[in-house]
């Protein structure tokens, strides 16, 4: 251990600063790691290091190929003399760091037991580690130039140019006794029993503690460790330093020399991160603003695109919704197949008989779910039935809606597929699930229409209409389904059974797409024989 | 040079390299990686880990991080980033294959991190068992929240730097606390939903201190050495309260000494469906 009293702290500063900047020790016989990643799995073994200053050196081998650098430089067997040899490399990698590390790479030689292609393999794979791991020509930065003290114009070029760590130092050692104890580069013990008179100064070394100090303990650039019952009796100042066990006590307390500085660029951080966030707002909140004033204008430079995004977006949208409802169809022919037609053949038959159902139950439908609510829970045996009623019952008059409306849906598919129309070639009469999309189709054509129309400049007024028109098909649709439902108590009680024999005739005589699948519907069948379509009858 | 932990892994990363192709159908995988410590300003430190094994402590050589991991390299890949003044370690799907039964169950990972580097440090874990050390570690932020995993937290030795307020959040778990007061933190927060809380106030304390519980439905241990003053502001529903050495005074439980204490810890109990017994360490 070296220790020297210096009696003025100016020559403290200087001693240390020159230490601080210039640190003298060798250049290292290989580059320094940084950090290290071992990676080993049943098909590949990888070792990947990183150098200081950047480098960065990969070395794998993986489902039977060597590569370095992500390149490939030869096969190996696995399981053999050379994947065991770089897999031990790796197990002893995992507990070495930096510099031993380098050394047990640049150690690592083929294994003599190697021959031929492996060999080759093998020492081109050593030579890539030797070259990896071994220094480049790099130019070296301020902080690697090794000058000696003498060098009197070196050293005050650096020392102006550290201003901020010398500033560091002056903070650390300000107001310390003229008697101080400095330490460069090396490590300083106090053992325990023993006690150390004035303050003492660690630079780049670890102060290990045990005993005591009366004085002050400033350590620069290192680390320390207070053990159990050690002591100083003055402050703990620490720059750049760690603490590595603090199980002693400290009567000044401890000070973190560089705490203002970083709570200096805390500050600036935050300030900074601030004032961004606030621009980020001010930027959103006028765009915002230029955006509900084109809207509110009616007209802005966007006004254009806008609508047309706004139109397609409206055509998907009811197409989607098409498609839906469609999906609904296929479930509601696949499972309650007859159900649906008889639904289909009252909307059919008596529309408004149906409509004027359909209405007076919508309007009668709060009144009897409250009425009934309040029913259920007067006695006790109802309660839980009016637990299931409350949300039971809306859930029941929903599918009901859509029940009707796609019966509706249906018959209007059966009429376009009647029309005559092109674009209905497509649509099966037999099919229900065709006569239903086909049907939702028309009932939504004036939501399409009104949606495409809206892309179009100056036709709002039109859109509008359209829009007016669709609803009012829908409404009519929705009443006269959820009526035709009501009276077919959900379809399972026909209202007009059975057919009229003249209608029956002219339904028997009805020969149309069905001639597809070469299937007619014939004289004497029933109305629901001839819905389905699919078989004749004698 | 090395030390016991270290050398164990080395040993079984050599034995698992020995048989590299030992089983089929399996693809665990055993990684290390390391950082050199380049610096001691200040590090916030992100550790999330879903599933398997957790182990934490400070690493006595100079090193950033240390990290093992043993994984399921089809389900996941290591999420290691580092960078300024961020540190961030857990685990991410691979999207090869869900993780999902023993495979996800039997992975682990060792992290150590450096001594006496001031560090912001959340831990956050899943499905875990894990075994935690923060003695040596320089913590002035800590917040650690567990799933349904059991957790022993341990703090060996004195932070050695100042914590500003401890966070612990815990779901359906077993959670265990050691030397709580070497943590050195002036406000600790503690919320656990269900389970078995653990909690030993042994340690140095460096200042008094408020410690604030929230249990939902479970047993708290609160495990008090003599000597330090403690003082316990109750808010129960349905839960039993054993305040064995303690008087109540007002609406507050006070230790026998807590006028000549030293130390005080104030804990503000907030408790449901459970029961909290008070242990004295002789």
């Amino acid at each position: 251990m070296r220790r020297s009293a210096i009696p003025s702290r100016l020559a403290a500063i200087a001693v240390t600063a020159a230490a601080f900047l210039l640190p003298s020790h060798a250049v290292a016989q290989a580059r320094e790691i940084v950090s290290k990643q071992v990676s080993v799995g049943a098909s590949e073994a990888v070792l990947v290091l990183e150098f200081r200053g950047g480098h960065r050196l990969e070395a794998s081998f993986r489902d039977g190929t060597v590569s370095v650098d992500g390149e490939p430089i030869g096969a190996f067997e696995p399981g053999s003399a050379f994947d065991a040899s770089w897999r031990s490399l790796l197990g002893q990698a995992v507990a070495l760091e930096n510099g031993p590390l380098a050394v047990a790479v640049q150690d690592w030689a083929p294994p003599t037991e190697l021959t031929g292609s492996a060999l080759e393999v093998a020492e081109a794979l050593d030579r890539a580690l030797e070259e990896g791991i071994e220094p480049s020509g790099d130019t070296p930065t301020a902080q690697d130039v090794s000058v000696s003290s003498s060098e009197r114009g070196t050293l005050t070029r650096l020392l102006m140019g550290s201003v901020t760590r010398l500033s560091v130092l002056e903070e650390a050692l300000a107001g310390l006794d003229e008697r101080i104890n400095v330490h460069i580069e090396e490590d300083f013990e106090v053992p325990a029993g023993e006690t150390v008179e004035g303050s003492v100064v660690v630079i780049d070394g670890t102060a290990t503690i045990a005993g005591e100090i009366r004085g002050d303990l400033v350590v620069v650039d290192g680390s320390v460790a207070l053990e159990e019952g050690s002591r100083i009796t003055g402050e703990l100042r620490m720059a750049d330093a760690r603490m590595l066990r603090n199980l002693g006590d400290v009567d000044g307390g401890v000070v973190d020399v560089l705490a203002t500085e970083r709570d200096e660029t805390d500050d600036l951080r935050e300030r900074l991160r601030s004032e961004i966030r606030d621009e980020v707002r001010r930027d959103l909140r006028n765009e915002l603003r230029n955006v509900t004033r084109a809207d509110d204008d009616g007209f802005s430079f966007l006004s254009p695109f806008r609508t047309v995004l706004r139109g397609i977006g409206g055509v998907i949208e009811t197409v989607f919704t098409i498609l839906v409802l469609g999906l609904l169809g296929a479930v509601a022919v696949s499972f309650a197949r007859e159900n649906i037609e008889i639904v289909a053949d009252t909307a059919r038959r008596a529309p408004g008989r149906a409509a004027a159902v359909g209405l007076a139950g919508t309007f009668l439908l709060i009144p009897i779910w409250i009425l009934g609510a309040v029913a259920l829970v007067v006695s006790i045996v109802g309660i839980p039935v009016a637990i299931a009623w409350l949300p039971l019952f809306p859930a029941a008059v929903l599918v009901a809606g859509i029940f009707g409306y796609l019966a509706v849906a249906k018959n209007a598919g059966e009429w376009l597929a009647d029309s005559g129309y092109a674009w209905t070639d497509w649509v099966r009469k037999s099919n229900p699930v065709h006569t239903i999309l086909a049907g939702l189709i028309g009932l939504m054509l004036a939501f399409l229409a009104a949606h495409v129309i809206s892309i179009v400049p100056f036709f709002g007024f039109l859109s509008g209409l359209l829009v007016f028109v669709g609803v009012v098909v829908t409404f009519a649709a929705v009443q006269v389904g959820f009526g035709a439902v009501l009276l077919t108590r959900g379809g399972r009680r026909r209202e007009y059974w059975p057919l009229d024999p003249e209608e029956a005739w002219a339904a028997a005589m009805d020969i149309d797409a069905d001639l597809d699948e070469g299937t007619t519907t014939a004289a004497g069948s029933t109305a629901d024989d001839r819905n389905e379509g699919s078989e004749p009858h004698v | 040079m090395f030390d016991r932990s270290t050398t164990l892994l080395a040993a079984l990363v050599v034995a698992g390299v020995a048989w590299p192709v030992h089983a089929d159908g399996q693809s665990w995988r055993e990684a290390t990686m390391s950082h050199r410590l380049e610096s001691s300003e200040p590090v916030r430190a992100q550790i999330s880990y879903g599933a398997g094994t957790f182990g934490l402590r400070a690493t006595e050589e100079p090193l950033l991080y240390r990290v093992s991991l043993r994984y399921d390299e089809d389900a996941y890949e290591p999420l290691i980033e580092y960078s300024g003044d961020r540190l961030e370690i857990g685990m991410e799907g691979s999207g090869r294959r869900f993780p999902f039964g023993r495979r996800s169950s039997g992975g682990s990972m060792d992290l150590e991190l450096a001594r006496g580097v001031p560090m912001d440090l959340d831990l956050h874990f899943g499905a875990v068992k894990a075994d935690v050390d923060l003695g040596g570690l320089a913590l002035t932020s800590l917040e650690l929240s567990t799933g349904a995993s059991e957790s022993r937290i341990d703090v060996s030795e004195p932070n050695t730097s100042v914590l500003r307020r401890a966070v612990f959040e815990i779901g359906a778990a077993d959670f265990t606390m050691r030397r709580l007061g070497n943590l050195g933190a002036e406000r600790i927060e503690l919320k656990a939903g269900v389970g078995h809380v653990d909690l030993s106030l042994d340690g140095r304390w460096r200042a008094d201190a408020r410690l604030s519980i929230e249990m939902g439905l479970g047993a708290l241990d609160l495990r008090v050495p003599e000597g330090l003053g403690i003082r316990i502001r109750k808010d129960s529903f349905l839960t039993s309260f054993d305040p064995e050495g303690l008087v109540k005074r007002g609406d507050s439980y006070y230790s026998l000494d807590w006028e000549e204490a030293d130390r005080k810890v104030t804990i503000d109990l907030n408790a449901a469906f459970g029961s909290v017994q008070v242990l004295w360490i002789r």
